[in-house]
């Protein structure tokens, strides 16, 4: 065969074409590695809200002989919205004995800190699910990040092609973020756990409510960009009653009687999402996250506590997320 | 002087002393960054003697109004505008602000409109996305360009236009006045009121929020009523009977006063509680100014002009 210089200089520019298209995007979209080799779960059994909580969880945060002495500590909970009879947030009494064992292990001071998504009355929320009597008979000091100061951050990951966000001082300002998700089904991204659970760090006030222009930038994308900016230090899941269904606001309960804790946010969500019957590695902000945010492979995860149960039947969903069911229900079930 | 005004002075006297050096105010009390809502709401609470800190408050809203007409939500935010800009052109047109500053905001509202206005959109939501109901031929205004409409920042430009087409003859005026109407009764929920933006979504009718109902009935004024204008309207009186967070019983103090209903109880009420736990944000200090200074259809949101 022959090859003239007019072809072969057609496929030089054709394979430099092809090198920095594959260049592009085969470069990873994050500047910050978080996942450690290994992580730490804890499974615990708590099977209903009550005093006993706050030993419960002192007996769980033994296990990961965290070190807190001297820092600012900032809890972070999901309060969405208040509609009576719906396990929509985390429950006051889960939150309230968690800032009770930082304050036993030494912080310098426990903060609660929120920004709900729909409910622009953030001490509507907290009056009418109990927070406000609660933190205040506990003196735990609640910011609404909605409304906090803001400073102007850049993104540690580009999924969104946002390159920065306005994030809370409250925020930006803690030593120490523990995210406390209410387990949840979720109708437009399948789930919403501790990852899902940072929308709240940003304010209505700069983004809206519901903080639409994370829905238009990818939810997956804007999750990954916001836990790759504003680190999660801990996580303590609220799934003693969990939602399944027409999630955040409007599912069943659905109780699992479980609190997990764990020192990193892919391992607490995908730990999460075997509890509730689902495949983390269907859920896209778990495989991309399980990149540079942490672990969701089972083999990378320090089992402590209890087993993952898998339950007889998974967390019903919106159909469109029917597909994240576990394939296997043989075996380990309740 | 009565408690009610007893309570309402105070918290006059304390917005006026958390005023920033530059003009504006903060969401927090103590914070240093000045937004454009607290400032808005402070400048419409503020009685007309305090002229020095009102103008103050004008000063800092045309100083930080972006090229484009809009503003920000607070200085340093980007130029493309925000969700707020019809709340700061009402409350700088009730200060007596006129020309250009409000022409060019005029501009902005009138050119702005909620992403499913777009025909790409709305053919999407016609076609493959119809898990919220809606209608995206009837759309309003947007918290961030680039978004779909919402209630609140749909009912503060409403306010914003109407109150400038008592003086102009603008069909475009007449235009965006009547899409936002139809926006707000098409996401009304099923029992009356309204949520952030939707009534319905997969299949399962929205609980009203007090203060975007109270906002979307304060935009509605002077349109006919309807039966779920009125179902609303019960619905916030209800509502009122157990409610005890300020920001939302302010609105909807606002709200029931401007069509005629009798709010003294509740302001009584609410300056009860503001007395026992003063509000820690200046948007809320501003809104209960508002609201406690209102009787018989006299707030700024109430009146005729």
């Amino acid at each position: 065969m022959r090859i003239d210089r007019r072809t072969l200089l057609g496929a030089a520019l054709g394979l430099a074409a092809g090198a920095v298209v594959t260049a592009t995007f085969s470069q990873p979209k994050y500047r910050i590695v978080r996942r450690k080799p290994r992580s730490q779960v804890a499974i615990l059994r708590a099977e209903s809200y009550s005093e006993t909580l706050e030993q419960e969880i002192w007996q769980g945060l033994n296990l990961f002989h965290l070190d807190v002495r001297g820092k600012s500590v900032l809890l972070k909970p999901n309060l969405v919205d208040y509609i009576p009879g719906n396990q929509i947030n985390t429950h006051r009494l889960l939150v309230a004995a968690a800032a009770e064992c930082f304050r036993r292990l030494g912080a310098r001071s426990v903060t609660i800190g929120e920004g709900p998504g729909h409910q622009r009355d953030t001490y509507l929320v907290l009056s009418e699910s109990g927070y406000a009597t609660q933190l205040a008979e506990q003196r735990i000091p609640f910011v609404d990040l909605n409304r906090d100061e803001l400073v102007k951050s850049p993104l540690f990951a580009n999924y969104t092609g946002m390159k920065h966000l306005w994030l809370p001082r409250t925020v930006l300002q803690s030593d120490f973020i523990i995210s406390m998700p209410k387990v949840k089904t979720h109708h437009w991204s399948g789930v919403t756990l501790s990852m899902k659970n940072m929308f709240g760090v940003l304010p209505g006030a700069k983004y809206g409510w519901p903080k639409n222009i994370l829905h238009w930038q990818g939810i997956h994308e804007s999750i990954l960009d916001i836990c790759a900016t504003v680190p999660i230090h801990f996580v303590i899941a609220d799934a003693i009653v969990s939602m399944e269904g027409n999630g955040p606001l409007n599912g069943s309960a659905r109780p699992l009687n479980r609190i997990v804790l764990a020192d990193d946010p892919v391992a607490a969500d995908a730990t999460c999402a075997r509890l509730m019957g689902f495949d983390p590695e269907k859920i896209v902000h778990l495989r991309s996250g399980g990149q540079f945010l942490g672990n969701y492979s089972a083999e990378r995860i320090d089992q402590l506590a209890e087993a993952i149960c898998v339950p007889k039947t998974p967390f019903e969903t919106v159909p469109e997320f029917h597909y994240l069911r576990l394939s296997d229900y043989a075996g380990n079930a309740e | 002087m009565t408690d009610v005004q007893r309570t309402r002075a105070a918290c006059t006297q304390r917005l006026m002393n958390v005023q920033l050096p530059e003009g504006g105010w903060s969401y927090r009390l103590g914070a240093k960054q000045c937004a454009t809502e607290p400032t808005a709401l402070a400048l419409l609470a503020l009685p007309s003697d305090v002229d020095q800190c009102r103008q103050a408050a004008v000063r800092f809203l045309i100083r930080t109004q972006n090229r484009n007409g809009s503003w920000p939500a607070f200085p340093g935010d980007h130029g493309e505008g925000s969700g707020f800009t019809g709340l700061a052109l009402y409350a700088l047109t009730r200060a007596g602000v006129a020309g250009q500053v409000a022409i060019r905001a005029l501009g902005w509202l009138l050119d702005a409109r909620g992403l499913e206005s777009h025909w790409l959109w709305r053919w999407k939501f016609r076609t493959t996305d119809r898990h919220v109901r809606f209608d995206p031929d009837k759309f309003g205004w947007p918290w961030m360009p680039g978004t779909v409409s919402w209630v609140v920042p749909t009912s503060y430009s409403l306010l914003a236009l109407r109150n400038l087409a008592a003086k102009s003859a603008s069909n475009l005026i007449s235009f965006r006045i009547r899409r936002g109407v139809e926006m707000l009764y098409d996401r009304i929920c099923p029992q009356g009121g309204w949520n952030a933006g939707n009534g319905v979504v997969y299949g399962v009718p929205l609980v009203p929020h007090p203060d975007a109902t109270a906002l979307a009935l304060l935009a509605l004024r002077g349109e006919p009523s309807t039966d779920l204008s009125i179902e609303s309207l019960d619905w916030l009186m209800r509502w009122t009977q157990s409610a005890s967070a300020p920001w939302s019983l302010c609105w909807v103090v606002l709200a029931t006063d401007a069509y005629g209903r009798g709010t003294d109880a509740v302001t009584q009420r609410l300056a009860g509680i503001v007395e026992a736990q003063p509000p820690d944000d200046c948007a809320t200090l501003a809104v209960v100014s508002l609201a406690l200074a209102c009787g018989r259809g006299s707030s700024v949101f109430g009146e005729q002009r």
